[in-house]
């Protein structure tokens, strides 16, 4: 699933300008399952913004809906209403939703409420990881199910390099809470964010394989990836022909 | 007592709720004193009426709700001073 978090309330109050009627639109996939763009969540940050702009002397009108997908058109077009009679339109969805958004209602500013993280998995409540970075063409089969392209920093494909320690990355990650950097005060009395272990990923694919009795696996060595599947063709698409309805013209 | 609930882990939940709210009503720029939480035995009469006062002494240093007293906006449907 495509997993998010919420910007700061500072931030989106700072996308509303002079603006008065403010929407703000949740959606009811991804971002509902990974707490940040959902109804509830829609609904707490159309509070959280009526009050602080009240706070602030300058109360702006703020609403809420909250549709199915804000990644197909059909679920777009029930809240034709509310989105025009607002001056903007804040998206809980993630940048997918918020293009798709903008891209419907051409006349209508559309701003991000979420930044949208990763592709991910929940692994359990509260935790979400990132699996896969959508390459295009995916080496599982090779790997045991463990994606060394998403979960390895080097994105190697050949084995672990000379950074890994008893399972771990030499790659340290800054831990977060909510989003929010967690901060320590080091000896000299200076602040510094927390960095928290990352597992090896060539590791975990080791012990897989090994456990299965498949470590035969990893005696063919793999060339180069060829990333043209992934980024480096600029922005991808599908084309199914046999879906595509007739040009009735 | 903390960690010591009827509802086993219900209050440990509680407590990352409380703080989660703090950090909503921080950043909407209103006092995260303003919710607290404390954990008390129901044989614990006295400490409830003194925990009971001191909330009460903290709000009244506080002040009303400062969303009554500001500008009105012309709200929707959704509530305001009393979210």
């Amino acid at each position: 699933m495509i997993t998010g978090e919420q910007k700061p309330l500072e931030e989106i109050k700072g996308f509303l300008g002079d603006d008065r009627n403010v929407l703000v639109v949740g959606c009811g996939t991804c971002v509902t399952v990974c707490f940040a763009g959902g109804e509830k969540e829609a609904q707490i940050l159309a509070s959280s913004l009526r009050m602080s702009t009240k706070l602030g002397g300058d109360p702006k009108e703020v609403s809420d809906v909250t549709v199915q997908r804000q990644c197909e058109w059909e679920y777009l077009d029930v809240i034709e209403k509310e989105v025009q009679e607002a001056d903007i339109i804040v998206s809980l969805a993630c940048g997918i939703g918020v293009q798709a958004m903008a891209k419907h209602f051409p006349e209508k500013w559309v701003v991000p409420g979420l930044n949208t993280n990763f592709l991910g998995l929940p692994e359990e409540q509260g935790l979400w990881t990132e699996q896969c970075q959508a390459c295009g063409d995916c080496v599982l089969a090779l790997t045991g199910g463990i994606c060394p392209i998403a979960r390895c920093a080097k994105q190697l494909l050949n084995g672990p390099c000379g950074g890994s320690e008893n399972g771990l990355c030499e790659v340290k990650r800054v831990k977060k809470d909510g989003g929010i950097p967690v901060m320590e005060t080091d000896a000299r009395g200076r602040k510094r964010p927390v960095m928290e272990d990352v597992e090896c990923a060539w590791h975990l694919i080791h012990e897989r394989l090994s456990s299965l009795d498949k470590l035969d696996l990893l005696m063919e060595v793999q060339p180069p990836k060829d990333w043209s599947t992934s980024r480096d063709g600029g922005p991808r698409r599908i084309v199914r022909e046999d879906l595509l309805l007739l040009d009735e013209g | 007592m903390e960690g010591d609930c009827h509802y086993l882990d219900g209050n440990l939940a509680a407590k990352k709720r409380v703080k989660y709210i703090q950090r909503v009503l921080n950043a909407i720029g209103m006092e995260s004193d303003r919710i607290a939480m404390v954990n008390l035995s129901s044989a614990m009469g006295a400490q409830f009426a003194q925990v009971a006062t001191e909330m009460t002494e903290r709000i009244r240093k506080l002040g009303p709700n400062p969303l009554r007293h500001s500008p009105q906006a012309k709200a929707p449907d959704g509530p305001d001073a009393s979210e």
